[in-house]
């Protein structure tokens, strides 16, 4: 989820590169409503956007599927955002612009049970 | 009302260690090397802002603001010529088309080059400062410097008399796009950042 097409465009062609399949969403009530109707493995979550705020958005989607991991995909650098985002139950924090090797490890490391907090 | 020397340069130096990041993001977003110059700091009465913005952006500012809250607020802004920002659009269009207007696409893009930017610098003076620095959801206008400024007092919670302009010029593919990061702040904002400067620079002589 993410309200910029470009950070979309970005995350969508390397998570296809690893084989994965996208489904997008420009703000968090419209995650919320896809990922009710089609429950994903992984979220990638925008922080400051119109509408919901994503912390927001990451405490209702655990509602919907436990097993949900989420990693923030976020501009805003500061170490707090990142522990709040921890605390929150992200699994992890990528900084943009979203450099798409980290974004792939990411992914690879967390679908396989491992979270990039260390 | 003026900053003491000391402090300036103590802002100044934080400040290039503040723009380094955008710079680096800005880079790696684009693909080119941004050069930085030696940012500007000084104290402004409100009013005459929109002619310096004039004079260093001709008429039509193409701007990307984003305020911010916390123990220190204003609003931050990216702003570019009305030509620069075309360009700009257009080195990160998944297209490659001419930069001919600003359709949704390209507006999409400015504001998120200029979240990315804006979040860069401000998150690290969060980070040395030690304060939270909340942010709002960007906003792209196209529009005279004279309605910029309007605007971003109107977005102030504090009144705005005179504003601490800090400012950096930047170039991309050797000054294809040029852009300024300025940061506007009240005086109430501007007693804080000083005394959370103060701080720093302790912390940073033990």
């Amino acid at each position: 989820m993410d309200d910029s097409s470009l950070s979309r465009r970005t995350m969508r062609e390397a998570l296809e590169g690893l084989g994965q399949k996208v489904e997008e969403a420009s703000d968090g009530n419209q995650a919320l409503e896809r990922f009710f109707l089609k429950p994903s493995s992984l979220v990638l979550l925008d922080m400051v956007t119109t509408g919901r705020h994503g912390l927001d958005v990451l405490a209702k989607l655990p509602e919907m599927d436990p097993t949900v991991k989420v990693i923030i995909a976020t501009a805003d650098i500061q170490s707090s955002t990142a522990e709040q985002a921890r605390a929150a139950g992200a699994k992890g924090l990528l900084n943009k612009p979203i450099n798409s090797d980290l974004l792939k490890a990411s992914v690879t490391k967390m679908l396989s049970g491992g979270d990039t907090w260390n | 009302m003026e900053l003491t020397l000391d402090r300036k340069d103590a802002l100044t130096e934080l400040i290039n260690i503040g723009y380094g990041r955008p710079a680096g993001a800005l880079s790696e977003l684009t693909g080119y090397r941004i050069t930085l110059e030696v940012p500007q700091v000084a104290m402004y009465e409100i009013e005459l802002i929109p002619a310096m913005l004039e004079a260093m952006l001709g008429p039509v500012v193409a701007s990307v603001s984003q305020v911010f809250t916390g123990p220190v607020s204003g609003n931050a802004l990216l702003l570019l010529d009305e030509q620069s920002a075309l360009v700009l659009s257009q080195l990160l269009s998944e297209a490659g088309a001419e930069p001919r207007n600003f359709d949704s696409n390209a507006r999409e893009i400015i504001t998120e080059v200029g979240n990315i930017l804006l979040n860069a610098c401000l998150g690290v003076f969060g980070n040395l400062l030690r304060i939270q620095v909340n942010f709002a959801v960007p906003r792209m206008r196209l529009e005279s410097s004279a309605r910029l400024i309007e605007a971003v007092v109107d977005a102030n919670e504090e009144k705005l008399t005179y504003g601490l302009i800090i400012h950096t010029k930047f170039k991309v593919k050797g000054g294809d796009v040029t852009g300024y990061l300025v940061i506007v702040l009240g005086v109430p904002s501007l007693d804080r950042l000083m005394s959370e400067l103060d701080d720093w620079e302790s912390r940073q002589l033990q």
